[in-house]
């Protein structure tokens, strides 16, 4: 079905897409860009953690025989992330050649279908390395292992420590040149321990909103497709999970729930939909009196159809920037959740959580600490909303006609 | 109104009920204190002793019940009534938020103001960027850089670093008590207030530039009134009333905020309170300072909702309750 042009000719027919001029006005300022190069930077250094920062080297000659212990210690959830990561940038590259190469009116349903068959690698994928990938464990001391020449011939990460390292006699040292950014409590690296650190914060960003954007997305249609009574009670409803202070009603949850990555994910998204489910009610009141919806459902279609098909794309756009905000909303949280103690256990690195060293409990203040994780709370939260705030004025047609 | 009150116990109720396990387990469980034999033993006369063997509805009237008689039960950690402990602690955090919240309003609506009127001049591409920066920055950061170098031996100690006031300041006549406690307030409000003021700024920003495009300011200028009188008379009228009603989001964020600025700065508020009962697990005051959190927050609402019928002429409650 899909419809290869001629492109020198057909191209220009095309017009601009909707997409390619929110995408022009977007990269008119330059600080968006900047933020948007510093969000991949960020990306790639969670992607490629273990190969930045590792206590086990690239490759060692130990008792004469070449080994690579660095990959060999990678665990199958790293491996995922690489997955996940080319499957991302192939996607990337698959939405640009669609822009070249394919009619805009069924470029929507090509990509969906890339989108499906490119999930559903992912997911395959990724069970595959559960199963097959073993689960090991190496606690060899390398260095030890060099200084005391069994080994020699060791290419090390640029960052020699693991992120779950404890050595006492080198706790909370400053920056220097064995350790760049310092050292924490228990003498692990702490550039290091950031690198690690935004693993946890991206996860939790992204999944959070996108639970956030699924329930608010699938609340919001419903409502304001049906309006009357159905929206009357939903909105008490949302009103109701707004009334208490999202962060109160969060430590409440974490009170009750077992404190793990996974559930703190889940429980910033279930508390933080009401503004997306409030965005998407309005929009889809202004659609559905419509010429288009009323056709689609005088043509029988299904609620599904009508409601995701044919509605939701054209009122998505305020959830997409809200999705932005969301994200650093997100990392904020989780930030704050681990600093208060509520967050991940140690020795899994978290910001938050490295920030609240900063302060002793003996009551001395150790700079590094504070400053380092929380400049990179505040830069992937900047970054993060500088996009958003970008987004919404490329959206926005009223500051489009005035610009 | 009411309905949501009522919802916000339900929500409490239902929190506290769809978590896994129960108190007890957590509490006592395996790895705990209790073999299995007697801890199965114990759970069973533990829930009998807090109701939590009759049926959900039954159990959640009693919470109803014990929610409008502000009878929250005892705290596990202090031995106390909960609600002896939230009237320690309330008045504490809700100072330290109005101080907040007026330097905000103060502050944010001329800086809002003026950088609207100057309109990609430099005051306004100024404010701008360092409004932006205040917004993404954590407090976590702030508040631990301010006690760090104005509170130690790092740098200078201008002010104390924790508490609300000086050791046995309860003996101090009236004014010297004042100013102790207004000089332990100072970088908790710093805190507190810079967010908001962010936020609050670039609303107040927003809502005046698009006042100051309409047509009515146009006619105003037209009919050749005075630059003042168009912009405080025509334009700020019409650009408050959004601001009135950001004061529903604002609150809300600046009462989770006071979480983790009480736990910086140790000040003992409602938040500290809140804190505490999470990391011991007592459940009493967790459910008890959510509900009485989301409570605050609906008066706060309200009040809103009063100001903006007094901003607003065209909003009044008789016409469409």
């Amino acid at each position: 079905m899909i419809i290869m042009a001629e492109k020198t000719a057909q191209q220009k027919s095309w017009g601009v897409s909707y997409g390619e001029m929110v995408r022009r006005e977007f990269a008119k300022n330059k600080l968006n860009v900047v933020s948007l190069v510093l969000i991949i930077i960020l990306f790639a250094l969670a992607v490629f953690a273990p190969f930045l920062a590792n206590d086990k080297p690239f490759m060692i000659r130990l008792d004469g025989k070449l080994i690579f212990p660095l990959f060999a210690s990678l665990k199958a959830s790293d491996y995922s992330i690489l997955l996940a990561a080319a499957i991302g940038i192939w996607q990337l590259i698959l939405i640009r050649r669609n822009r070249r190469n394919i009619e805009p009116s069924i470029r929507g349903h090509v990509l969906s279908r890339q989108l499906l068959i490119n999930a559903s690698i992912l997911v395959a994928g990724s069970v595959l390395l559960y199963v097959f990938v073993p689960r090991r464990l190496d606690a060899t001391g390398y260095r030890e292992l060099i200084s005391s020449g069994r080994a020699s011939d060791a290419i090390f990460a640029p960052i020699p420590y693991g992120y779950a390292r404890t050595e006492l006699e080198v706790r909370e040292q400053p920056p220097g040149k064995e350790h760049w950014l310092g050292t924490d409590d228990v003498g692990s690296d702490v550039l290091c321990r950031l690198i690690y650190g935004s693993r946890i914060s991206l996860s939790v960003g992204f999944v959070a909103v996108g639970i956030s954007s699924l329930v608010g997305i699938a609340i919001g249609s419903v409502l304001g497709y049906f309006g009357g009574k159905v929206d009357f009670i939903g909105m008490r409803f949302v009103e109701i999970m707004m009334a208490i202070p999202v962060f109160f009603l969060i430590i409440t949850i974490v009170a009750y729930w077992e404190r793990s990555l996974f559930n703190i994910m889940i429980i910033i998204g279930l508390t933080t939909w009401t503004g997306n489910a409030r965005f998407i009610r309005a929009e889809f009141f202004k659609l559905r009196n419509q010429d288009f919806v009323q056709a689609a459902v005088s043509l029988g279609l299904p609620l599904r159809s009508i409601l995701f098909r044919h509605m939701l794309p054209n009122g998505v756009a305020p959830v997409l920037v809200n999705a932005t905000f969301g994200i650093a909303g997100a990392i904020f949280i989780e930030a704050a959740l681990s600093f208060l103690g509520f967050g991940v256990a140690p020795p899994t690195p978290s910001w938050g959580q490295m920030l609240s060293l900063g302060v002793s409990t003996t009551g001395r203040f150790l700079w590094w600490l504070t400053l380092f994780p929380g400049v990179a709370i505040f830069l992937t939260v900047l970054a993060y909303n500088l996009v958003g705030e970008g987004l919404r004025d490329a959206i926005d047609p009223r500051l489009r006609k005035a610009a | 109104m009411i309905p949501t009150l009522l919802g916000i116990t339900i929500m409490v109720f239902a929190i506290s009920r769809i978590a896994p396990g129960d108190p007890f387990s957590i509490a006592m469980g395996p790895g705990g204190q209790l073999d299995a034999e007697r801890f199965a033993d114990f759970r069973e006369q533990q829930k009998k002793l807090h109701g939590l063997d009759k049926p959900l509805p039954i159990q959640y009237l009693i919470w109803l019940k014990r929610v409008v008689t502000f009878n929250f039960g005892d705290s596990i950690k202090h031995h106390r009534p909960v609600i002896e402990l939230i009237k320690e602690r309330l008045p504490i955090t809700l100072t330290l938020n109005l101080i907040a919240f007026v330097i905000i309003y103060t502050v944010s609506i001329p800086t809002g103001m003026l950088a609207a009127v100057r309109h990609k001049r430099f005051f306004d591409q100024f404010s701008s960027v360092i409004v932006f920066m205040l917004w993404s920055l954590p407090a976590m950061l702030v508040g631990q850089l301010l006690i760090g170098y104005f509170c130690g031996p790092a740098f200078v100690s201008w002010f104390p670093p924790a508490g609300l006031s000086s050791n046995q300041a309860d003996t101090l006549p009236f004014f010297p008590w004042l100013t102790d406690r207004l000089w332990h307030l100072v970088l908790p409000v710093i805190c507190l207030t810079y967010s908001g003021f962010a936020y609050l700024t670039k609303q107040v920003r927003a809502g005046m530039l698009e006042s100051l495009r309409a047509d009515y300011v146009r006619t105003a200028r037209a009919k050749g009134l005075s630059n003042m009188t168009v912009i405080f008379r025509h334009a700020f009228r019409n650009s408050i009333i959004p601001v009135i009603t950001i004061m529903a989001t604002l609150l809300p964020a600046m009462l989770g905020g006071s979480v983790i600025i009480e736990r910086i700065f140790s000040i003992p508020g409602m938040g500290m309170l809140a804190f505490e009962a999470v990391t011991t697990r007592d459940y009493n005051v967790v459910m008890a300072v959510a509900t009485i959190a989301g409570l605050m927050n609906l008066v706060g609402l309200l009040f809103g909702d009063i100001a903006y019928a007094v901003a607003d002429p065209r909003v009044s409650f008789e016409s469409n309750v």
